[in-house]
């Protein structure tokens, strides 16, 4: 009986700190929750949706499924879910909703807020997400890396970070999140292009005497044999007033084709004009086009509110690996006097997703940057006001079945740039978008001082050496591309 | 030891103690609050671990502990006595209690004599001194157990947890210890010990190279700190020498003693950087707006490092005196006034200052960003935390100032400025509480929008000017930019701009330069020149044309614009060519951020 007296202290101790609901008040008004996930859609395979309730000393928190299951939370701070009865209470809910009761302790007293649903859609999700965080500076860096994060649970993991050489990890990229090839710049003294095989990785050298410089923005061919790269002169200033910091801009912009297997740089004069600069391409899932961003040449930075950036297309012959001369404009964003980025098509051909914002090429530092939708079938093209924000949304990938993409925002304080997750039905429409799960999100968004950037959805764990690839970076070695002009 | 011996000891350490105090809070107290600003201690859980993941970190974790202390230099003098003499006892500690002697305990004042050598470099991190201090602790505390070999060779990989690389003094003390008997035990250790960092290699993100050099030692990672190493080298002659067998062990303990602690007073205080240590003072002075000690300083010891430079000139603007007094200073060109961006912790801090007084807050902001950023070890900083707050709060991004706040609040130092700036911005008083923070507000830029620009720095502060005529500040930086580049024609153009009841001294004798330049007699001259500094320059250009030495026009002028402009800065030549370089440079600054 004694060796069992610390073990009852210590339940009773913990059954004293977790506060039920006694009588509480009945109120209308839907609870005041932290991240937001009062009616999101959410994939089966989702860590819990743990959250806070602002203002709460007290927390009693009941989800029940539609077979009747329920799973309960009570705390001080945020919820805290069973992963494991999570997991079995979304399978047993798929296609349908789960509905939260949400009681909290304000002032010594319970109040019982108006249940919300949380929709939980058949539509599977894949493996992880992988991204960079790093603080959303200026000019200098400090500690940033690419991670990788288990959807189904809370697990981080480093996949190559800057604390292993002197430089920066830039942009990464997969084949149809297909994490055995990856894309991965490296930017500073030890500068290269890493081009992953399942655990091999070559460092390249991607700037040419024929080309304007290094490589930048990946886009993998679908047949894994080719790889778009826009190469620009990308400069910053800094905003003096205040509703603005940074503006980031090219000086100069062209798109070029990698041919993988013949180690050569591919590109044309139609993608390569003077006095037009093109960026952000993007294969169609056929791999037959080209998509891409084009603006007419401005004066920097007198003119810069005037840059102005279309989407267009042109054709591409894998089995020659030609560029074609049939460009066609496909949103003409200047002539409302928007800008577009980061076009994004769907694996399944129909849609293709971009950024819109006033001017520029670089959404994340304007405000007024929103999520927009072109149907490549109707040719209709409309702002996704289901998950736009009053801020930044902005950088945003597909999941490889199409039916969830991730996006960042700065919705949750306008600077430093969360992930939000959003269903996408057969129609074309989106469902409210949910944050990123954590598992105490008040604390690890508060703490949290760096941004997502550039987040890419994973089939599986990325199998990346980092070993190895320090030493590919650190090496001087770098295997030079070559160059040919399109027929 | 006898008594006698254990007295001279006690004598000799509290000595030591006192020198280093001494040294520290005296000659070099500024070199402790600048190793305070660049850290952010918080008193967290995930702060802890953060840092006590890695090989040494907990060594690093205690030596950060220690630094937040340095916010208070006597404080952080009395903690760096502590800490050097921790480390002397210690390395006499490892030495056999039967061969204990008052010339080994001299000798054990080696290490500590090392690390103040050490900790004269202001990259030299508190940890690294924790470790040297843990790991012959560790070596002292194994002695004692009774199954030795065997907590020895456990405490290995322990000790390299907690102390990194500096685990092999503990290694070397104990094979000195352990002596021949104990070979295999050794080698055995040092096999360990050799495997530990590729073992930590697979499991933090730090090349191989780094965890066998150590990684938090120093602020900069690729430079392995030489001191630091010799001074844990030095850790071990005690023991090493303690065998040695003296008649008498009295007189020669004590002259080793004094030859030891007098070469060390020497090369310690040979080995201090003064040049730094006062733009640490007048950047200290800068972020306590100590404007009048500022003032005093220059008085006393005219600065002539830009950088310093550039704080005196914001104390001279400040305290309302530049306009008259700038050119009594040593002044080196527009870099004295507002330094040009550098992409290194040291720079954009202080020179960040002077843009938030101008109310140039958006570019405070972006400097003390940077300077967070360009810290070495990645490590953020206290300093720059609070003016991020405050930036964001006067742009009225108050969700970003919070963030900053409460993580402030987790620290010791800055708690009661976050609790009370959190609780006037929950009141909504947080402008008419703070006349600092409502002062940046008022001076902001609404009507005028355009990209920072390093070669149009007239322009914006002309701008700044222009929309707030009662920011004196920009307008005393508009004519000094003016007056610092020698752009005469510039600085006339600006003169309407000018408010002030009577025209300020050095703008009176840019003026009298510019006429008798383009004039051939003073007929004419404005009114409210001085006919004293007309006759002045009449003397000054008489002296001019007769060539006298440099020397004899500084005695005499030296306080005159006259005097800067035609013996102090470039030649006007230099001048052309630097403008002519900005004006094709390419616009804008590289890009790292995100997407």
């Amino acid at each position: 009986m004694k060796r069992m007296l610390p073990i009852l202290t210590a339940v009773l101790i913990l059954a004293a700190c977790s506060p039920k609901a006694k009588d509480p008040l009945q109120c209308s008004e839907l609870p005041d929750i932290y991240p937001d996930y009062i009616s999101v859609t959410i994939p089966v395979g989702i860590a819990p949706l743990d959250f806070v309730l602002n203002g709460a000393q007290g927390l009693d928190v009941k989800v029940e499924a539609p077979d009747g299951t329920i799973l309960e939370s009570r705390g001080k701070g945020a919820t805290r879910f069973s992963e494991r009865r999570w997991a079995t209470m979304l399978e047993k809910a798929a296609g349908d909703s789960l509905k939260v009761s949400v009681c909290g302790l304000f002032e010594g007293k319970w109040k019982a807020f108006k249940s919300f649903p949380i929709h939980v859609s058949k539509d599977g999700i894949d493996y992880g997400l992988t991204y960079r965080l790093l603080e959303p500076g200026y000019e200098i860096y400090s500690h940033m890396g690419i991670y990788e994060r288990e959807l189904s649970s809370y697990g981080q993991r480093a996949i190559l970070e800057n604390t292993q050489f002197d430089g920066c990890v830039n942009c990464h990229s997969f084949n149809h999140n297909d994490p055995r090839r990856m894309s991965l710049h490296i930017r500073g003294s030890h500068g290269a292009t890493l081009l992953t095989e399942e655990r091999e990785i070559t460092a390249y050298n991607t700037k040419t005497d024929s080309t304007l410089g290094f490589c930048v923005y990946p886009y993998w061919h679908p047949s894994g044999k080719y790889i778009a790269y826009s190469t620009n002169n990308t400069r910053q200033g800094f905003h003096v007033q205040e509703d603005k910091l940074i503006e980031v801009f090219d000086l100069d912009s062209d798109l070029q084709v990698y041919d993988i297997e013949n180690n050569v740089v591919i590109t044309a004069p139609q993608i390569k004009q003077k006095g037009i600069w093109e960026s952000f391409p993007a294969f169609s899932p056929d791999g037959r086009t080209l998509f891409f961003t084009s603006a007419i040449q401005i004066e920097i930075p007198g003119e810069l509110p005037q840059s102005k950036y279309n989407l267009l297309k042109v054709s591409f012959d894998p089995d020659t690996g030609t560029i074609g001369k049939d460009m066609e404009m496909l949103v003409d964003a200047a002539s409302i006097g928007k800008s577009i980025s980061f076009p994004k098509p769907s694996y399944d051909g129909r849609y293709i997703m971009y950024t819109l914002c006033d001017y520029g090429t670089f959404p994340i530092w304007h405000h007024e940057s929103d999520l927009w939708l072109l149907d490549l079938e109707t040719g209709q093209t409309r702002p996704l006001d289901e998950v736009n924000s009053e801020d930044t949304d902005s950088y945003h990938n597909w999941s490889s079945n199409g039916r969830w993409f991730v996006f960042s925002s700065r919705r949750d304080d306008g600077l430093f740039t969360r992930l939000y997750i959003a269903h996408f039905d057969e129609n074309g429409v989106a469902g409210k978008p949910f944050m990123l799960p954590q598992r105490d999100p008040g604390n690890y968004y508060e703490n949290l001082f760096r941004s997502y950037n550039v987040p890419e959805f994973v089939t599986s764990p990325v199998p990346f050496d980092r070993i190895r690839a320090q030493k590919a970076i650190d090496s001087k070695d770098r295997v030079p591309f070559g160059f040919r002009w399109s027929d | 030891m006898s008594k006698s011996e254990k007295i001279a000891a006690v004598a000799m350490t509290a000595l030591w103690g006192v020198a280093v105090y001494c040294f520290f809070a005296f000659k070099y107290p500024y070199h402790i609050h600048f190793q305070e600003q660049y850290q952010l201690f918080e008193f967290t859980w995930d702060y802890f671990l953060s840092i006590s993941s890695v090989p040494g970190g907990l060594s690093d974790y205690l030596g950060r502990f220690l630094t937040q202390f340095f916010y208070y230099a006597p404080l952080g003098s009395v903690l760096m006595a502590l800490l050097l003499g921790v480390v002397q006892l210690l390395s006499f500690c490892i030495v056999c209690k039967d061969r204990r002697s008052l010339p080994a305990y001299a000798l054990s004042f080696l290490p500590s004599i090392a690390l103040a050598l050490f900790y004269c470099d202001e990259n030299a991190l508190g940890g690294a001194a924790v470790a040297i201090a843990l790991a012959l602790g560790a070596a002292a505390l194994s002695f004692l157990g009774r199954k030795r070999f065997v907590l020895e060779l456990v405490l290995v990989p322990i000790v390299y947890l907690i102390c990194g690389p500096i685990a092999l003094v503990y290694v070397l003390a104990v094979a000195i210890r352990e002596g021949r008997k104990g070979l295999p035990w050794t080698c055995g250790m040092l096999l360990l010990l050799a495997i530990s960092p590729y073992i930590a290699s697979l499991l933090v993100p730090y090349p191989l190279g780094r965890l066998y050099t150590g990684v938090h030692y120093y602020r900069y990672h690729n430079i392995v700190p030489g001191l630091l190493w010799i001074s844990a080298a030095l850790s071990l002659v005690p023991a090493l020498l303690s065998g040695v067998k003296l008649k008498k062990n009295l007189i020669p303990g004590i002259c080793t003693y004094v030859l030891l602690a007098g070469l060390g007073c020497f090369l310690v205080l040979r080995s201090a950087d003064n040049v730094k240590e006062e733009w640490m003072k007048y950047d200290f002075m800068v972020r306590m707006q100590m404007w009048n000690r500022i003032m005093y300083s220059a008085d006393h010891r005219n600065p002539d490092n830009p950088k310093t430079v550039s704080c005196l000139n914001l104390a001279l603007s400040k305290a309302n005196r530049m306009a008259d007094s700038q050119f009594e200073y040593y002044q080196n060109g527009p870099e004295g006034l507002i330094p040009e961006f550098r992409g290194d912790y040291t720079n954009p801090i202080a020179t960040g200052e002077i843009f938030w007084h101008l109310g140039m807050v958006n570019t405070a902001q972006r400097y003390a960003f940077e300077t967070q950023e360009a810290i070495p070890d990645f490590q953020k900083s206290a300093r720059c935390y609070k003016r991020l707050a405050e930036t964001n709060i006067v742009n009225g991004d108050w969700a970003v100032a919070r963030k900053y706040l409460k993580a402030l609040q987790n620290t010791l130092y800055y708690r009661k400025w976050a609790d009370e700036t959190l609780s006037l911005m929950d009141g909504n008083s947080i402008f008419e509480k703070r006349e600092d923070l409502r002062s940046a507000r008022d001076r902001r830029l609404r009507e005028h929008s355009f990209l920072f620009s390093d070669t149009e720095m007239d322009s914006m502060l002309g701008l700044l000017k222009v929309e707030h005529p009662e920011n004196r500040m920009a307008l005393d930086y508009l004519m000094a930019w003016c007056l610092l580049r020698k752009d005469l024609d510039r600085f006339v153009q600006c003169i309407p701009l000018i408010d002030a009841p009577s025209m300020p001294k050095a703008y009176q004798e840019a003026l009298l330069l510019r006429w008798v330049l383009t004039h051939s007699d003073f007929e004419g001259l404005p009114s409210y020149i001085s006919p004293v500094h007309a006759r002045r320059i009449s003397s000054f250009i008489s002296d001019f044309q007769a060539n006298k030495s440099s020397e004899y026009m500084q005695k005499n002028y030296g306080d005159t614009y006259w005097f800067y402009y035609y013996f102090r800065y470039r030649s006007l030549n230099d001048l052309a060519r630097d403008n002519e370089k900005n004006a094709s440079d390419t616009y804008g600054r590289p890009y790292s951020g995100g997407l």
